[in-house]
């Protein structure tokens, strides 16, 4: 029997509503099938920025991972990269730990010998331990602020000590790992005396890209604009809780600018990114509203609206297809390719039930488009033969169409706003102009 | 202190050493983990996943699933795979989450056997014993469930897998487990191709095709090899006096006086302190462990220990 992918149009599952979303496009549903995609959501200490690198964003800091040896095993792909030598150690579990949790009694000791061997052999104390613990204790219902407040005592000298929760188990739950993670980075601010003029990015491990938020933010008299990633010392780090307000780029990053507003005092805005320039143009001045500053955004609004009519100009019938591993919501990415005129003929992605009103929309303009998800065991037939695409965007998309151009658009660095959206149409109209060269 | 890792990374458990032994043989692979273990293999240990798209998925269990003990929903997205899959098989690979909450494996498999007609295969793997181990556990049960006494295959490499061979590695096919037979000729490459000869109650040849290669390079001397025991044994047996020395399964087949299996990082730097060795055959990933080495370092690359191609 020829065996095919399953996939619905967008007109379908805009048919069937929000609450009817096919179980084959849904996150938790069935067996999951091993694609670029899932290997890096699916598993939160995979690839780039999961649980294991999120959690040593804090400068200073190194990590003891407690677990089984298989929980530990990709990590050599990260310690191989200069910033990550002497951060990661690993106490492994065996067998007789799993039945008598005896683990615990000894991670104390692991830790003092990691900060004793990176201060005598090194020559580099650590300012902060980050305990990462996985799905075993995870079941076993380990305390690990207990162990933790253990290992303090036991150091005696200052040193924090946090717990990192990879807990692959928890993914659909209240608060995932890569949520979890951000509030253990920022529960180590303590309180300090405001500073008006200083102002947190937080969202990302890595950096927003260097450009337009931060120039609305300077132009409004911001002196500080602090990001965890930019941070080069741990007490640069702790001058986060000086901040005025918070700016959240990724909903991820919500439950800890929750914390950090009734812990310390911190409110937060959260800006969302649309590759919709109007819509774009719309966020900044609400945000401008609701922080009490005014922003000009005329000359960056008309660099992305140029960008957008150039690539139209130069490909007026592009079509794309779209994965999951990009930094955009391919919904959302889908959306606003096709109200620019593009055509978007397969999206690879979790159809989590609040993307539904994405898909809605794009169903008014686009109904034949196809929606693959990325978890369904039937992706292993996909074939990309039938696709009219031209070119496609996201590390898996790359995947899973090797034969047409792609733009990755996967970096570290977190594009924004309307350099977003330039960026974007200018990197998609140079590969397709190298293509058709 | 036991089980503290201060310099190595932790090396290819037994989940990825099962999954190397079965992968490509035409069955579902299923990774009774939360997914983490599965990217961990197939995005890590497994080389062939990057070259083609195999049948290997995660059971994708979440916290009330093993809190709950849901077996009923993982054998219903089993047999919801099996009915949009082609498999000759189903294989579920265990790993810390199933060890931890106790999962009855023959249940399972009975269960997943009535409800789709396919036949499966048990490997409890926990994540927390190494490659060799896991890989002797599939072999186990790709023979249970397959050979036959009177099968006609000639010859069969046991543990070429990537995680011992790299690039080097060899794949068998489901058919030469079926036709394995009496007469058939074991050629044990790695750890675990002695130990699934065991298994089998039959004489192997042990020879590591890697370690034959590099057997002209190696200086005379007082020699040490840390790495897969029949590494160690084929440059033995090609005339090179060496003490070996492995992370991974000594077996009695193979250790000599001076030979050890070691597990700590401390141990191997104590090996190298006190060994007065003039030539180490060794993943060069253990070199920051004998820093105090002023010998001659012969690089063997072994992927299972060091991740490294």
């Amino acid at each position: 029997m020829a065996r095919t992918a399953v996939r619905y149009t967008a007109g379908q599952i805009a048919k069937l509503g929000k609450d009817n979303i096919p179980s084959e496009l849904l996150s938790g549903q069935g067996l999951v099938y091993s694609s670029p995609a899932t290997l890096a959501y699916n598993s939160p200490g995979a690839e780039g920025f999961g649980v294991k690198r999120a959690g040593l964003a804090v400068p200073e800091s190194v990590m003891l991972i407690v677990s089984p040896g298989c929980c530990g095993r990709n990590t050599s792909i990260v310690s191989s990269m200069p910033e990550y030598k002497d951060r990661f150690f690993y106490l492994l579990m065996d067998e007789t730990d799993l039945v008598t949790g005896r683990h615990l009694k000894r991670i104390p000791d692991a830790v003092c010998e990691v900060v004793s061997f990176l201060e005598g052999q090194k020559g580099k104390k650590p300012k902060v331990v980050m305990i990462c613990i996985t799905c075993v204790d995870a079941l076993l219902g380990t305390d690990m602020e207990r162990v933790c407040n253990a290992c303090e005592k036991a150091l005696g000298d200052g040193t924090r000590v946090r717990p990192c929760y990879m807990y692959a188990l928890t993914r659909e739950g209240r608060r995932p790992p890569m949520v979890h993670v951000r509030q253990t980075l920022y529960s180590l601010l303590e309180p300090l005396e405001k500073d008006p003029k200083s102002v947190n990015i937080i969202g990302n491990f890595a950096p927003l890209e260097d450009g337009e938020l931060q120039k609305f933010l300077t132009k409004a008299g911001v002196k500080h604009i602090r990001q965890i990633s930019t941070c080069g010392t741990y007490e640069e780090f702790l001058k986060m809780a000086s901040a005025n307000f918070n700016i959240v780029t990724n909903p991820e990053a919500r439950a800890s600018a929750h914390d950090m507003s009734s812990r310390l005092g911190i409110p937060y805005i959260e800006l969302t990114r649309s590759h919709n320039v109007e819509m774009t143009s719309l966020m900044y001045k609400s945000f401008a509203n609701a922080a009490g500053i005014d922003i000009d955004v005329s000359a960056e609004e008309s660099e992305a609206a140029e960008a957008v009519r150039s690539l139209k100009e130069h490909f007026p019938d592009l079509v794309f297809n779209i994965g999951e591993c990009l930094n955009a919501d391919p919904f959302e990415l889908a959306l606003s390719l096709a109200r620019y005129g593009f055509g978007v003929d397969e999206i690879y992605a979790t159809l989590a039930p609040e993307k539904f009103k994405y898909v809605a929309k794009l169903a008014e303009i686009s109904p034949d488009t196809k929606i693959y998800c990325n978890m369904d065991p039937t992706m292993l037939y996909y074939d990309v033969s039938a696709s009219r695409a031209h070119i496609s965007l996201g590390k898996d998309a790359a995947y899973y169409c090797p034969d047409i151009p792609n733009v990755v658009w996967n970096s570290d660095v977190q594009p924004f706003g309307f350099q977003g959206i330039r960026d974007l149409m200018n990197r998609i109209r140079e590969t397709m102009k190298e293509v058709r060269a | 202190m036991k089980g503290l890792r201060k310099v190595l990374t932790p090396f290819a458990p037994d989940q990825s050493g099962a999954v190397s032994v079965l992968y490509g043989l035409g069955g579902m692979i299923v990774i009774i983990d939360a997914g983490g273990c599965t990217g961990n293999i197939c995005g890590f240990d497994e080389p062939r996943w990057h070259n083609a798209r195999s049948a290997v998925f995660s059971a994708g269990l979440r916290d009330m699933d093993a809190i709950l003990g849901r077996d009923k929903l993982l054998v219903s997205k089993i047999a919801s795979a099996c009915s949009r899959i082609d498999a000759s098989f189903v294989a579920l690979v265990g790993t810390p989450v199933p060890a931890t909450i106790a999962t009855d494996y023959k249940a399972l498999k009975r269960m997943i056997e009535n409800e789709t007609s396919i036949p499966v295969l048990t490997i409890a793997t926990d994540g927390m014993k190494l490659y060799d181990e896991g890989e002797a556990m599939a072999y186990k049960a790709l023979f249970d469930e397959f050979a036959k006494e009177d099968g006609k295959l000639e010859e069969l490499t046991l543990g070429k897998t990537p995680l011992s061979f790299g690039d080097g590695h060899k794949d068998n096919t489901l058919d030469d487990y079926k036709n394995l037979g009496e007469g058939t000729r074991l050629i044990a490459a790695s750890s675990s191709g002695i130990e699934a000869a065991r298994l089998l109650g039959k004489p192997c040849e042990i020879y590591s095709s890697a370690a034959g290669e590099m057997a002209g390079s190696v200086p005379s001397g007082n020699v040490l090899v840390c790495h897969d025991e029949v590494f160690g044994k084929t440059l033995r047996d090609r005339g090179i006096a060496c003490d070996i020395a492995t992370f991974f399964t000594l077996h009695d087949d193979v250790r000599k006086e001076g030979d050890r299996k070691i597990t700590e990082e401390d141990e191997f730097t104590e090996l190298v302190r006190n060994g007065g060795y003039d030539v180490i055959v060794a993943d060069e990933c253990l070199k920051p462990l004998a820093e105090d080495f002023g010998g001659t370092w012969i690089d063997a690359p072994f992927f299972a220990l060091s991740g490294r191609r």
